[in-house]
């Protein structure tokens, strides 16, 4: 799939990962030292919220404990205690008495209640007369119970007061009143938070958390977790941090909680912004890796890209191909290096070549002599046969001469087949390609060749046939393929003078940019050496005592001719496999 | 022996001089009265003091009797649609011309006409002839309201009656200055003067009004009140009939500590429409509180809250209604008391005008719109009045809860009150007042 990986990407992927490592490495240390600092920060305006607080909710109580006890000392109460420990007296006429002294005191709540605990006035409810405040009957020593926080029911709903009560005799009898502010907003709304931050009184511990607001999920969480356990808890979210402060009753048990809210939103932001330095650092980074392996590629790699390019060229057999010298640095020694090489090669192979023909020629001439010596030197000796023939016995002569003759015209044959196997291969026509079934190919050369085969006087032959059932047809020359196949049976068999296995394979062979077919003879003779191998193809070369040297490279032509390639692997004693791929 | 006598004599004058002004009415002075709210133009019916001034045919005793007032005698045909009445003799305006019936006419008939379309009037010397197409068993009842008062304006003075007091001064809305009336014809009252002042502070004044809700519920030592018959309902109306609801509402309720508290023990507790005095047979709608059966009958019910709309500015009605709310709280409704209108339930102030019985009813069942239910009262027969006030509480649109008298303050100065209430139990009359020096 993955193609050898450029030197320009090879730079650029270098450059981008350590730059975008490094980036995150440094905006992670910042991130961390950033969140650290500011979850400090937090904690310590939390704790100096809290320490306001109580700071606060400590003078607000001696302050409602003076009003209270102005209350209880004035005139109005004190009169309303007497009249009550002196008389029967109708205290309805008392009834809105609590807010007129509520109001002086500044106290959101007062109570007026005699020795049942009967409300006689309520500032804050003053509907209320008459019902009964159980609570005061309590058996509490009001006067060292100090000032407390308490629920206070109101007609639009609970209220959290600090309250402090006071005991008034009233002859046999009592009047509590019950006295206090509210802890509300506006108390709240006196300790100014610092930016960021929130501070608000939850009394409502069952109230539905926001489902889709994460902030709201955590304060539940953090609620129900100190309604379980009443205790200072923090909880942090990804926009908030929350810490819980439980605000306990005077029987200790759980009024409200003051939530008090750090937004994150800044640390957020900031988080943001580093997140967004980095991109745009690591971006800058990728770009300028980008640039610079530009740069290297029109430096670096674009020298090497065409000394490439020049090599593939010289590969292909353009040896005229040299590689451009633009540099005096390594790659520039490389491309000169390179020209040079190709230069000593060029004149290696010219050199080659000559000598190749040379030999050629000389095997061309050697054959040549021996082909035709054979056939020449009983022409000379039936010739002389004759001549003899004339002068010693020319009764004879006749009968010589006609034997002769007919040595003579049958030597001129074999001259003539020779000369024609010569023509033949030095004139190969051209194929004329058209669709051929391989199979059906191999099927019509090896019947030929079945009575030779099967002949009861040679050494037996196996033949075995493993041909492909899916194999595709090729374009071809179905008469230089037979040839060409007839040529390697033919050399098979004759490379099994004692017998042997002849197999014919076909084989399709699909690759992912072309489809091929296979075609394998195997014959299990002697074998080939390598260097036997390395000549095989070579015209006029042979193995074979008889042989002409053109059949291999017949059949290496027709191969050639067809786009095709030809290989051969063998070893001595082993037989040896020839093997045919075609375009299909 | 003669010396003995003179000695006597001497004895008994300084015994008599040495007597309490309260049994010797004293003549003269001036009467300072203060009012909270309310409107001081004389011409105004609803003016607090406006018998003052101007005064009905007819008015209603301590009784509950109607009896004459400019009206000696009065008689109706059967069938109630022709009234003749017989004017006072020797009455006259505060302008010194005599009452007659062609003086009278003009105001009486514009009053009635707003009412009652079909009224004709026809005066003759001292007669008065009031026909309508119609029954009216109930006008004698009509004619002791305000609105029915003889009065006579002319440019420069907006209202002149033939009450024991006349106009002198009027700023409106700061002070109204009264002066005695010589020739009344119930003989010149005992004050010279009454000055009334509005909103100035009860301080120094011999009269102040005590409306409910005020800060001046307890009032300065050493004085009295002077409290009317029931002059008001207040009542909860329900805009949509429930009847459960209503009834468990209604039996939440707890009137006495709204008596006993709220008014100071000045109003009554009203479970039915119409006071005692003037139907007979309110004590037979009495009930007491049951939480329990209040929770038993919203039980199966799924209630929402209930807005209660009550008057704004008014601090008794925000007092009852928080009551009310607490009260409705006990038995498991929840009543959010607001000043906006269109609350499923209100609470209304409903003014008891008239002293019949059976107008009344049925002036209260046409606001209602229950005007089909009036068609069954006869006045002559207070059972079919019964039912019908019986019909209308069953049927739980109307939670009647307190009767309100109005109040006055009375100063150390002012005597002969009582005097003033059997004469008149429905408003302050001034006429026999009389006040130290």
């Amino acid at each position: 799939m993955g193609g050898p990986v450029s030197f320009r990407t090879k730079v650029l992927l270098s450059i981008t990962t350590t730059v975008v490592i490094s980036v995150w490495i440094v905006a992670s240390v910042v991130s961390t030292l950033v969140t650290n600092s500011f979850e400090r920060q937090d904690s310590q305006r939390t704790a100096a919220l809290v320490s306001q607080f109580r700071s606060e909710f400590d003078r607000r109580s001696a302050e409602v404990a003076r009003r209270v006890d102005a209350i209880a000392n004035s005139e109005t109460v004190q009169r309303l205690a007497l009249n009550l420990g002196t008389s029967k007296i109708d205290t309805a006429q008392y009834y809105d008495a609590a807010q007129a002294v509520a109001k002086e005191q500044s106290l959101n709540f007062l109570e007026l209640a005699g020795s049942d605990g009967s409300i006689i006035s309520s500032a804050e409810w003053p509907a209320r007369f008459g019902y009964k405040e159980t609570w005061l009957l309590q058996p509490i020593d009001w006067k060292t119970q100090g000032v407390f926080l308490q629920r206070e029911e109101l007609a639009d709903g609970p209220a959290l007061g600090l309250m402090t009560v006071r005991m008034l005799n009233a002859g046999d009898g009592l009047l509590y009143v019950a006295g206090g502010q509210r802890l509300d907003k506006a108390f709240l709304d006196s300790l100014p938070p610092a930016p960021g931050m929130n501070i608000r009184l939850v009394r409502d511990f069952d109230a539905p958390a926001s489902s889709d607001d994460p902030a709201s999920k955590l304060a539940a969480a953090l609620i129900q977790n100190v309604r379980q356990r009443p205790r200072e808890l923090s909880f942090t979210g990804s926009d908030v941090t929350l810490t819980a402060i439980p605000l306990l009753g005077r029987d200790k048990q759980l009024l409200a909680i003051l939530m008090v809210e750090n937004s994150r939103a800044e640390l957020a932001n900031l988080k943001t912004y580093i997140q967004g330095t980095a991109w745009i650092v690591g971006s800058a980074g990728v770009m300028l890796g980008l640039g610079f392996s530009f740069w290297a590629a029109s430096r670096v790699t674009r020298p090497v890209r065409e000394l490439a390019s020049t090599v593939r060229d010289v590969a292909g057999g353009n040896w005229d191909a040299r590689a451009p010298v633009e540099s005096t640095d390594e790659v520039g020694q490389l491309a000169e290096d390179f020209n040079r090489m190709t230069e000593q090669l060029v004149e290696q192979r010219d050199r080659m070549i000559q000598a190749e023909r040379v030999a050629a020629w000389r095997e061309l001439a050697r054959r040549l002599a021996h082909e035709l010596k054979n056939p020449l030197f009983p022409l000379q000796i039936t010739i002389e046969n004759l001549q003899r023939a004339r002068q010693a016995s020319p009764e004879q002569f006749d009968e010589v001469f006609r034997e002769s003759t007919t040595t003579l015209l049958a030597e001129l044959d074999n001259l003539k087949t020779i000369v024609g196997r010569f023509s033949d291969f030095a004139k190969m026509p051209a194929p004329h390609l058209e669709t051929v079934d391989l199979n059906q190919v191999v099927h019509e050369v090896v019947k030929l060749f079945d009575p030779q085969i099967e002949a009861p006087d040679r050494p037996r032959i196996q033949k075995i046939l493993q041909l492909a059932d899916n194999l595709s047809p090729v374009a071809a020359d179905p008469e230089q393929l037979r040839r060409a196949l007839r040529n390697l049976v033919l050399n098979a068999l004759d490379a099994m003078p004692k017998g042997g296995t002849l197999t014919l394979r076909t084989q399709r062979l699909d690759g992912p940019a072309e489809r091929k077919v296979a075609l394998e003879v195997s014959d299990t003779g002697e074998g080939l050496t390598p260097e036997e191998c390395a000549r095989l193809f070579t015209p006029y070369y042979t193995t074979k005592q008889h042989g002409t040297g053109l059949g291999l490279a017949i059949v290496q032509s027709v191969v050639s001719d067809h786009k095709g390639a030809i290989t051969v692997r063998s070893e001595p004693g082993k037989g040896a496999t020839f093997r045919i791929e075609l375009k299909s | 022996m003669r010396l003995r006598a003179w000695a006597w004599l001497a004895l008994s004058s300084v015994w008599a001089a040495s007597l309490p002004g309260a049994i010797r009415p004293r003549y003269g002075g001036t009467l300072t009265v203060e009012l909270s709210t309310g409107t001081l133009d004389p011409a105004s019916p609803q003016g607090h003091l406006s018998a003052a001034i101007a005064e009905t045919l007819v008015r209603v005793n301590a009784r509950g009797i109607v009896e004459p007032q400019l009206a000696l005698i009065w008689q109706h045909e059967p069938d109630f649609k022709r009234w003749r009445f017989s004017l006072r003799p020797k009455v006259n305006f505060h302008d010194g011309e005599p009452l007659s019936a062609a003086s009278a006419a003009p105001a009486l008939l514009t009053a009635l006409k707003k009412k009652y379309s079909d009224a004709t009037i026809t005066a003759g010397g001292q007669t008065l002839i009031i026909q309508f197409e119609r029954a009216m068993p109930e006008l004698l009842a009509e004619l002791t309201r305000p609105e029915t008062a003889i009065v006579r304006k002319t440019d420069t003075n907006p209202v002149i009656g033939t009450g024991p007091f006349r106009l002198v001064a009027w700023e409106p809305g700061r002070r109204l200055s009264l002066t005695a009336f010589e020739d009344y014809w119930g003989g010149r009252p005992f004050l010279d003067s009454v000055v009334i002042t509005l909103g100035a502070g009860p301080a120094r004044a011999d009269v102040f009004d005590i409306p409910f809700g005020s800060t001046r519920r307890v009032v300065p030592e050493n004085t009295r009140i002077w409290a009317s018959r029931p002059r008001e309902l207040i009542a909860l109306l329900a805009a949509n009939p429930q009847s459960t609801l209503l009834q468990a509402l209604s039996l939440a309720i707890d009137r006495t500590p709204i008596v006993n508290v709220l008014t100071q023990r000045r109003g009554e507790a009203a479970f039915g429409v119409l006071p005692q005095w003037l139907s007979g047979y309110a004590f037979l709608f009495q009930t007491a509180p049951d939480i329990a059966r209040a929770r038993q009958l919203i039980s199966q019910l799924r209630l929402p809250a209930i807005s209660l709309t009550y008057p704004a500015y008014d601090s008794f009605a925000r007092a009852v209604a928080d009551r009310i709310a607490l009260n409705a709280r006990d038995a498991g409704i929840t009543i959010q008391p607001t000043t906006n209108s269109g609350g499923s339930l209100t609470l209304v102030r409903w003014p008891l005008e008239s002293a019949d019985a059976a107008a009344e009813l049925i002036r209260l069942l046409g606001f209602l719109g229950a005007g089909e239910r009036a068609a069954s009262i006869d006045p002559s027969k207070p059972e079919t009045l019964f039912e019908a006030e019986r019909a209308l509480l069953d049927d739980h649109r109307l939670i009647p809860l307190i009767y309100l008298p109005e109040l006055y303050g009375l100063g150390p100065r002012v005597h002969n009150s009582e005097a003033a209430q059997k004469r008149d139990p429905f408003r302050l009359n001034l006429e026999n007042l009389w006040v130290d020096p």
